[in-house]
């Protein structure tokens, strides 16, 4: 049976008369969390603030576990960090975040409960009681993630997670989603790339108000029957010698660079299947240092290298 | 999810959790001790002064003649018609304060929530409606509490005078409680409809006040070319003011409809415009 959570057919918005979104149909399953990206302006954050219910769609339908986004039937299942929102400066964190989860209908022992336990999983349990003026910005940021959090809901939108958080807080916020998507199925819009290939197995590409799926090969996995790629990410050395020594090895049809000292490896299996090693063996030989080595393509590869050549 | 889920996540239940927060609001914040400060000097200032006075007046006994003719002196002869001229004291002064209170209290229902961005937070876990009914109920509620607390003081400014009348001034109090609560509706309503569409809870009583100043001057300006525009003047919270002041005990809810009504056409209005907007 397909468990459909969210289901988009031609949906558009306009902003006055300019076109935020333009005849969106989309249908996404519960599971792995799902990545949204596109250049600023693609429309990301107006599709997600319609799927919330924040906004109301100019055309189309838009349907959230069967119902209408903003339904009271929907109280609970979703959570969303919105973009631009803050706290009430009246209040402490705690006090607001057990009212959020009594109005998802827990009674007051388990909101507060809830309430620690999403501090915690964002490394703040200790500022429970603070005011939200007391906190740093990307404080303020992890707060806003924790309360997407309470209850547990069945999705959990995430609007620019990682931006202004610094790399540690951004892994704790990686480890927090990777942590929760076993109950919950996330959509996170970002522009951080290698974030979402981390997480995400499922990408839809927005650009200009019109929406892309793509599903994100993990690892290896086959492209057609026998093609392959690794990304190889080395230090610094010249990028011809690389390019000649590793079109060396048999089975690699093509080596190229995909930015500064970044090359996209393209094998064939069936004459090669354990090409990592045979790589890696080459680097030995010639003493170049890799930081890197990754089956497959890049996130950013895999969605704008397609994206750039249908244009 | 479910597995904790242990209370309803109905309509009552979120007016009453948006309510306890707006109760919240007052007596654990800063701007909410603030108000309760205000609110405490002024009453007694009214408590100590006017209505002290109609109390010692009383107490002297002079009420068939002299103190009627000090009230008449002032334009206040009507406060007379209370069996309690404390209270009678205390009605004119509530029907001026608390609708004045009213555009400062209610002002900030749900535009502060828009303007943070907060209202995205709390939309997920309600519905608009619940959230413009919430607000609305957590207003009356906080109004409601300051009433009943200058009340009570009054009664016992009465029954420091003459314990045995804490019958009757115990009727003037509900009498005076239901209606002032009736008084203050379409004023809090007002202020929920102009939360819904502004900024600011300062743009909210500006406009409020320049809605009560004005609008009543522009309807007869109008309406002396049409006439029928001028029962939207009926429309206006406190248009009743001037009948209301000469009636006293329950016979003032005799024109309970008109406050009720402005209540209704306000909410509705308010309603409609939260619905259509952009969070």
């Amino acid at each position: 049976m397909i468990n459909s959570i969210i289901e988009c057919r031609e949906v558009s918005h306009f902003y006055g008369s300019l076109p935020a979104l333009s005849n969106v149909s989309f249908e996404l399953e519960a599971g792995d969390p799902v990545g949204l990206v596109g250049p600023n302006g693609a429309g990301k954050t107006t599709l997600l603030n319609l799927i919330c219910g924040f906004l109301l769609p100019g055309k189309g339908q838009i349907s959230v576990f069967g119902q209408s986004p903003g339904a009271a039937g929907l109280i609970g299942r979703i959570g969303a960090l919105p973009q631009d929102s803050r706290f009430d400066p009246n209040f402490s964190i705690g006090q607001q975040l057990v009212l959020y989860g009594r109005l998802q209908g827990l009674n007051a022992g388990i909101a507060e409960q809830e309430a620690q336990r999403v501090m915690d999983a964002v490394d703040l349990g200790n500022m429970i009681d603070q005011k939200p003026i007391s906190l740093s910005h990307g404080m303020v940021k992890r707060v806003l993630i924790a309360q997407a959090l309470i209850g547990t809901p069945d999705l959990v939108i995430l609007d620019e997670p990682s931006a202004g958080l610094d790399p540690m807080n951004t892994r704790t916020i990686r480890h927090v989603i990777q942590q929760q998507s076993t109950q919950s199925t996330f959509i996170i819009s970002s522009h951080n790339l290698d974030e979402l290939g981390k997480l995400c197995s499922r990408v839809l590409l927005l650009d200009k108000g019109r929406m892309t799926p793509h599903q994100i090969h993990q690892g290896d996995a086959v492209e057609n029957a026998s093609q392959r790629y690794l990304t190889l990410v080395l230090e610094s050395y010249p990028e011809n010698d690389v390019i000649q020594r590793l079109q060396e090895i048999n089975g690699i049809a093509r080596v190229s660079v995909t930015q500064k000292n970044e090359y996209l490896i393209e094998y064939d299996a069936l004459v090669e299947p354990a090409m990592d090693l045979k790589v890696m063996t080459n680097l030995s030989e010639n003493q170049w240092n890799y930081k890197q080595l990754l089956k497959g393509k890049s996130l950013e590869e895999q969605l704008f290298a397609s994206h750039n050549a249908d244009r | 999810m479910t597995t904790l889920l242990k209370s309803s996540t109905g309509f009552v239940k979120h007016l009453l959790l948006f309510s306890q927060f707006e109760i919240k609001r007052l007596l654990m914040t800063r701007k909410g001790a603030m108000t309760v400060l205000t609110f405490a000097v002024v009453w007694l200032l009214i408590l100590y002064y006017p209505i002290r006075l109609a109390s010692s007046l009383v107490m002297r006994g002079q009420q068939s003649v002299d103190v009627f003719r000090i009230f008449e002196f002032f334009g206040f002869d009507f406060l007379m018609i209370w069996q309690i001229p404390e209270f009678g004291v205390f009605w004119a002064f509530a029907l001026l304060i608390f609708p004045t209170m009213s555009l400062f209290l209610a002002a900030d229902q749900t535009c502060s929530d828009r303007e943070l961005g907060t209202i995205r937070i709390l939309a997920l876990r309600s519905t608009r409606e619940r959230l413009f009914f919430g607000r609305f109920s957590g207003a009356m509620l906080v109004q409601t509490l300051l009433i009943l607390v200058a009340l009570v003081c009054t009664l016992l400014l009465v029954m420091l005078r003459d314990p045995g009348l804490f019958a009757e001034g115990f009727n003037s109090m509900l009498a005076i409680i239901v209606n002032l609560v009736i008084t203050i509706l379409p004023f809090t309503a007002m202020m929920a409809l102009l939360s819904s569409v502004l900024k600011s809870a300062r743009q909210v009583t500006l406009w409020a006040v320049l809605i009560l100043m004005f609008l009543s001057g522009v309807i007869s300006i109008f309406s002396h070319y049409l006439p029928v525009l001028g029962m939207l003047k009926h429309l206006i919270p406190g248009y009743q003011f001037q009948e209301l002041g000469r009636l006293a005990q329950w016979d003032t809810l005799q024109i309970a409809y008109v406050p009720l009504l402005q209540t209704l056409v306000m909410l509705a209005i308010g309603y409609w415009l939260i619905r259509r907007q952009s969070l």
